[in-house]
C-alpha cells in the first residue's frame, strides 16, 4: 500500500495495455459472486499498478501491471454549437447497424429534419462490383431527441461506431450524435450514472475547403503528437484508419497553466485511400507540430479518433487526500462536463 | 426482363431466409432461376465447383403473397440471374422480424437485386432497410447448362439417418483422411468408410429403410445386401452436411456404383438435390 504522505494532490496519467488488464476483469460472473473488495491503486516508486482482489476466507488475489507515463492528446470540441443533435437507445442504433455488411469500413449518415438514414459509403461501394450497397431508415420517432439544423450526409469509420455501440450498451443511458458539416467531426456521448463517455470521430471532408474552416483549429502539443505522426506517417494511406486513444485532462487545479495551453485538436481529414501526396504527410504534420496554426484540410490525409473517458466516483474526499492510491475510482471529471465542453482553456 | 415480388407472412420469410443461409453454405456463387411458377437456385456442375451440382426448387406461391415477372421472352419467360449467395442471406437475415419483404430485379448502375425490408418499430414509424445486390444477368445462350440435372438409375435408394449424426461422424473422419466411402444396401444399411495406411473407420448406420424403387427388375436382381459403393471427397460431403441447418422433413440417398452420389432433400416444401461425383 502506498501511503502518500503529501498534502498536496497528485495525478497520474498513464497507460496500461488492455491486454494485461481485460484478462483480470475478465470473468464477470465469478467476480461478481466471490469477490468481496477490488482494491486498485498504483506504486509510483515500482511504476505499476496494483489490483488487488479480496476473496472470502481471507483469500487476497493480487495482479501487478506496469504502466508508462503518457501526455494524451487533447481535443477542443464543443458539442453544444453542433447543428445536429440526436438522442437515441444504444440498442435501436445498434439493430440499425446490423444491417451492414461487415467488410466496409465507412458509413454515411444522412440526415434531413424528418428523417435519419445510415447508408454503405458511395466511395467504398463503386470500386468493389460484388459489394451490396444497403440504406437504413430510421423514423425520428425512434429517437428520444432528434434536432437537425441542416440536410448533412456525414461519413465516418464503420468499426469505431460499431465499438462504440458495444461499448454503450453496456451502460443503460441513451447514446446522444452531435454533428455538423462533412470534414468537422462527430462526437458520440453516453451519459449514465457511472460514468460519462465522449468519442469523437473524424468524418470524411467533402471539398478541401470545407475542411479549413474555422472549426478545424489544429492545435498541436509538441513531443507526442510529432512521434505519433512521424510513426505513422509511413503507413500506406489506402484503408489506414490511424487511431489515437487518449484520456481525460486532468482539472485544472491540479496541473500548472503552462500545459492546458499544449493542448491538440482533432485534424479533420481527407479520406484514407487518397494516394496523392502520400509523401507529403511527414512534412505537413511537422509544419503543424511546430506552427500552432491551422492546418489546411486539403493536407490532411490520415484519420484517427480520440477517445474521452472520465470516471465518475462517489468518493471526491478520499481522492484528494490519497491521489495515488486509486486510478480507476478517481474522478477528475466533474468540473469539467458542467460545460459540456472538453476544453479546458 | 422484370421481377417483383413480395412476402409478408413472417414463417414464409422465415423459411426462405433458412433456404436462402442453406444455399450460402452449399455454394459461394449460385444462379437464380425466376420463372412463373417457381424459384430455383442452381449450382452447375462445373470444374470451378469441382464437379458437384445442386438444384433447389421451391414453388413460388408458397412463400410470396405478390409475385410478376417478365422473363427474357414470350417463348422463353425466365430469368436466370447469378449472385453471391452469402449476400442474398445476408439481407434476409436483417428482415427476421419484418413486416413484410420485397424483392424486386433493377438496375440503378448496375444490374441488381434490390431487398427491400418494412421493419416493425417501436413507434408508429416503420423502419425500411433496402439492400441492393449486384447481380449477373446470364445470357440466353447459357441457359442450356443450368437445366434440372437427370438423375441416372441408382443402383440402391436409401433413406438417410439423422444429418446431425452423419455430419458430426464426417466431420471427424475429416482429420484422418479425405477421401470417404460411402456404401449402402437395399437392407437399410449404410456404411460412411475412411482408410489410411494406418487405420481403417467405418460407420454403420442399420434399419434405416429403402423407398421404393422405380424399376422393379433392377431390385429384383439384386442382391439386397449387396453393397453399393462411390468413394468421394470427403469435404464436398462435409459442405453438404453442414448446410443443413434444420432436419429436412425427408432425406435420401441415391448411389450409382463409382459414378456419385445423389442426396434428394425436401425442407418442407423446398426441394434440393445435391450431386457428388466419384473420385476419379
Amino acid at each position: 500500500m502506498n501511503e502518500n504522505e503529501h498534502d498536496t494532490t497528485l495525478n497520474l496519467k498513464c497507460k496500461l495495455g488492455m491486454k494485461s488488464i481485460l484478462p483480470i476483469f475478465r470473468c464477470l460472473n465469478s467476480l461478481e459472486r466471490n469477490i468481496e473488495k477490488c482494491k486498485i491503486f498504483t506504486r509510483s516508486d515500482k511504476c505499476k499498478v496494483v489490483i488487488q482482489f479480496f476473496y472470502r476466507h481471507g483469500i487476497k488475489r493480487t495482479h501487478n501491471i506496469c504502466f508508462q507515463e503518457s501526455q494524451p492528446l487533447q481535443v477542443i470540441f464543443d458539442k453544444n454549437v453542433c447543428t445536429n443533435t440526436l438522442m437515441i437507445q444504444p440498442r435501436l442504433l445498434a439493430d440499425a447497424i446490423v444491417f451492414f455488411t461487415s467488410s466496409q469500413e465507412e458509413v454515411t449518415l444522412a440526415v434531413t429534419p424528418l428523417n435519419f438514414c445510415l447508408k454503405s459509403s458511395n466511395e467504398e461501394s463503386m470500386d468493389l462490383s460484388n459489394a451490396v450497397y444497403s440504406e437504413m431508415f430510421v423514423g425520428s420517432d425512434d429517437f428520444d431527441f432528434f434536432q437537425i439544423g441542416m440536410d448533412t450526409e456525414i461519413t465516418f469509420c464503420f468499426k469505431e461506431l460499431k465499438g462504440i455501440l458495444t461499448f454503450s450498451e453496456a451502460t443503460h443511458a441513451p447514446i446522444s450524435i452531435y454533428f455538423d458539416f462533412p470534414g468537422k467531426p462527430l462526437a458520440l456521448s453516453i451519459d449514465d450514472m457511472l460514468v460519462e463517455a465522449n468519442f469523437i470521430l473524424a468524418t470524411l471532408a467533402d471539398e478541401p475547403s470545407r475542411a479549413s474552416s474555422p472549426q478545424s483549429l489544429c492545435l498541436s502539443q509538441k513531443q507526442k503528437r510529432s512521434d505519433l505522426i512521424k510513426k505513422k506517417a509511413g503507413k500506406n494511406a489506402t484503408g489506414q484508419t490511424l487511431e489515437c486513444i487518449s484520456r481525460k485532462a486532468a482539472p485544472r487545479r491540479i496541473y500548472p497553466k503552462e500545459t492546458l495551453t499544449n493542448i491538440s485538436a482533432l485534424e479533420n481529414c481527407g479520406h484514407p485511400g487518397m494516394k496523392r501526396a502520400n509523401g507529403d504527410i511527414s512534412e505537413v504534420s511537422e509544419s503543424s507540430v511546430s506552427n500552432t496554426e491551422e492546418v489546411p484540410g486539403s493536407l490532411c490525409l490520415r484519420k484517427f479518433s480520440c477517445m474521452f473517458f472520465g470516471a465518475v466516483s462517489s468518493d471526491q474526499q478520499e481522492h484528494f487526500n490519497h491521489p495515488f492510491d486509486s486510478l480507476a475510482r478517481a474522478s477528475d471529471s466533474e468540473e469539467d462536463m458542467n460545460n459540456g465542453s472538453f476544453s479546458l482553456s | 426482363m422484370k421481377f417483383r415480388a413480395k412476402i409478408v407472412d413472417g414463417a414464409c420469410l422465415n423459411h426462405f431466409t433458412r433456404i436462402s443461409n442453406m444455399i450460402a453454405k452449399l455454394a459461394k456463387t449460385c444462379t437464380l432461376r425466376i420463372s412463373p411458377d417457381k424459384l430455383n437456385f442452381i449450382l452447375c456442375d462445373k470444374l470451378a465447383n469441382g464437379g458437384v451440382s445442386m438444384w433447389c426448387e421451391l414453388e413460388q406461391e408458397n412463400f410470396f403473397s405478390e409475385f410478376q415477372m417478365e422473363g427474357f421472352s414470350a417463348e422463353n419467360n425466365e430469368i436466370y440471374l447469378e449472385l453471391t449467395s452469402e449476400n442474398l442471406s445476408r439481407a434476409l437475415k436483417t428482415a427476421q422480424n419484418a413486416r413484410a419483404l420485397k424483392i424486386k430485379l433493377t438496375n440503378k448502375h448496375f444490374p441488381c437485386l434490390t431487398v427491400s425490408v418494412e421493419l416493425f418499430s417501436m413507434s408508429n414509424s416503420s423502419r425500411i432497410a433496402t439492400h441492393d445486390i449486384p447481380i449477373k444477368v446470364i445470357p440466353r445462350k447459357l441457359w442450356k447448362d443450368l437445366q434440372e440435372p437427370v438423375v441416372p438409375d441408382p443402383d440402391v435408394s436409401i433413406y438417410l439417418p439423422v444429418l446431425k449424426t452423419m455430419k458430426s461422424v464426417v466431420e471427424k473422419m475429416k482429420n484422418i483422411s479425405s477421401h470417404l466411402v460411402i456404401e449402402a444396401n437395399l437392407d437399410g444399411e449404410l456404411n460412411l468408410k475412411i482408410e489410411t495406411e494406418l487405420v481403417c473407420v467405418t460407420t454403420h448406420f442399420k434399419d434405416l429403410g429403402n423407398p421404393p424403387l422405380a424399376s422393379e427388375s433392377t431390385s429384383q436382381d439384386r442382391n439386397p445386401e449387396h453393397m453399393a459403393e462411390v468413394h468421394i471427397d470427403i469435404r464436398k460431403l462435409l459442405q453438404f452436411l453442414a448446410g443443413q441447418q434444420v432436419n429436412p422433413t425427408k432425406a435420401l440417398c441415391n448411389i450409382v456404383t463409382n459414378k456419385m452420389v445423389h442426396f434428394d432433400l425436401l425442407h418442407e416444401d423446398v426441394s434440393l438435390q445435391y450431386f457428388i461425383p466419384a473420385l476419379s
